[in-house]
């Protein structure tokens, strides 16, 4: 649409791999509860779909492995958990964030001095 | 907490999705969509809401999953509503109870078809090997190439099997490969099948019906004729008749084990062996009578029946 306002969901496009991984880094856990675990954390704009379909590209890619957990109500549970590769995307992938996030924090925060002086 | 309601919800929900990304390679959509059936589930567990308050249409949900798996964006296929309207068609039609099952059953009889195509793929090569020779559904075992078929078809059959149970499964690019191998033996073996029919059947000949003449046009497929009987057009019978295949070699018939043969020897002491009728005899002694036979009506447009069926007793070689 071309509008000036940021969009978080565009945001979050680029990053959903690294939530994705660090969600998981905290404790295995299936599609759903990820999606919900997100949420919780604020990241309220993430979309089912999104969720799934990375775990999926994360698991095809070797980032994760996964097991089936039976349950006595409702449909059997795929968890999915970090393997080393895994570990080591997030670590890269953390670090990728730290500093662009760093550079962006000072862009902001130079302009808002600019404004202050 | 989950309503049958809620439940329901899921299969046509997935299989909407699944239409949507039909145009996906397979092995990717699987890959993909592997357990979007207990994802779903899970959600409509929990939420009071339908699966499309919830998640959206399920060809925005579908849109969603293509971006976040990262698969190509699909150009065409969304836009062409017919053909949109054939995907929905395909997804109702495999989301559907009865296509479940049949999905569910079908592995069941792989098995079998490990032995089918072991047979056809056999009776394929005889037949592209030896475009002239009339093939049987069971070769004759007293022949050394219905023996040699056989024994084929066995080692395929083991072989088949084989390669079915592997218990490691095949790479995607593998895999695609073996399908279009077994849907080639399959193409393949109907025409074969198919020309198979035309010859009179190996049971027919076996019924013994005397009424039946055997077909002069298939020497191969006298499978259990023990004998040979010709008449002129004017119904006469003949008497030692040479006869010899499209080869020149003289046509001799598998021995009869209930009958003995005496065959007339030639002026070189040899036995002459393709001479019919056959002078037979049956193990007590009995000669072997001739059957009737119903000579069919000869056209009457044709020239005047001049007998030929002058006997020749003393057969030349």
């Amino acid at each position: 649409m071309g509008q000036p306002e940021l969009d978080t969901s565009q945001l979050l496009k680029g990053v959903l791999d690294l939530a994705v991984l660090a969600v998981l880094a905290e404790a295995d856990s299936y599609g759903y509860d990820v999606v919900r675990r997100l949420r919780e954390n604020g990241l309220d704009h993430v979309g089912d779909a999104s969720v799934y379909g990375t775990l999926r590209r994360l698991f095809q890619a070797g980032a994760l492995n996964s097991y089936v957990v039976p349950s006595d109500e409702g449909p059997h549970r795929k968890y999915y958990g970090l393997n080393p590769r895994g570990r080591k995307a997030l670590d890269q992938s953390a670090h990728a964030w730290a500093s662009f996030s760093k550079a962006l924090n000072h862009l902001l925060n130079g302009r808002s001095n600019g404004h202050d002086h | 907490m989950t309503t049958d309601d809620q439940a329901s919800d899921v299969p046509p929900y997935a299989a909407a999705v699944r239409a949507a990304l039909s145009d996906l390679p397979h092995d990717q959509a699987e890959a993909l969509l592997e357990d979007l059936e207990d994802h779903l589930r899970e959600i409509a567990a929990e939420a009071g809401a339908s699966l499309t308050e919830r998640l959206g249409p399920p060809e925005q949900y579908a849109q969603e999953l293509r971006a976040a798996y990262g698969a190509a964006t699909s150009g065409k296929a969304q836009r062409e509503p017919a053909l949109r309207n054939l995907q929905r068609a395909i997804g109702s039609v495999t989301s559907s109870v009865w296509y479940q099952q049949l999905r569910a059953f079908l592995p069941e009889l792989r098995p079998a078809w490990w032995v089918l195509r072991a047979y056809l793929v056999v009776l394929i090569l005889t037949a592209a090997l030896s475009p002239g020779y009339n093939l049987h559904p069971i070769p004759n075992p007293f022949s050394s190439r219905g023996l040699l078929e056989i024994l084929a078809t066995i080692g395929a059959i083991l072989f088949s099997i084989r390669l079915g149970r592997r218990s490691h499964p095949l790479r995607p690019g593998r895999r695609r490969l073996a399908i279009g191998a077994n849907v080639v033996i399959a193409l393949l073996a109907l025409p074969v099948l198919a020309s198979m029919g035309t010859f009179p059947s190996f049971a027919m000949v076996e019924s013994g019906a005397p009424e039946q003449s055997p077909d002069f046009a298939s020497p191969y497929s006298l499978g259990s004729v023990t004998n040979v009987f010709a008449y002129s057009k004017d119904g006469k019978p003949l008497t030692d008749v040479l006869l010899y295949d499209q080869d020149g070699r003289p046509l001799t018939l598998a021995k009869d084990p209930d009958r003995t043969t005496d065959y007339p020897i030639g002026a070189d002491g040899q036995p002459i062996t393709n001479a019919y009728p056959l002078n037979q005899r049956r193990l007590d002694g009995t000669p072997v009578l001739q059957p009737r036979v119903a000579i069919p009506p000869w056209p009457a447009t044709a020239v005047p029946a001049s007998p030929t069926a002058s006997p020749a007793p003393s057969p030349t070689r």
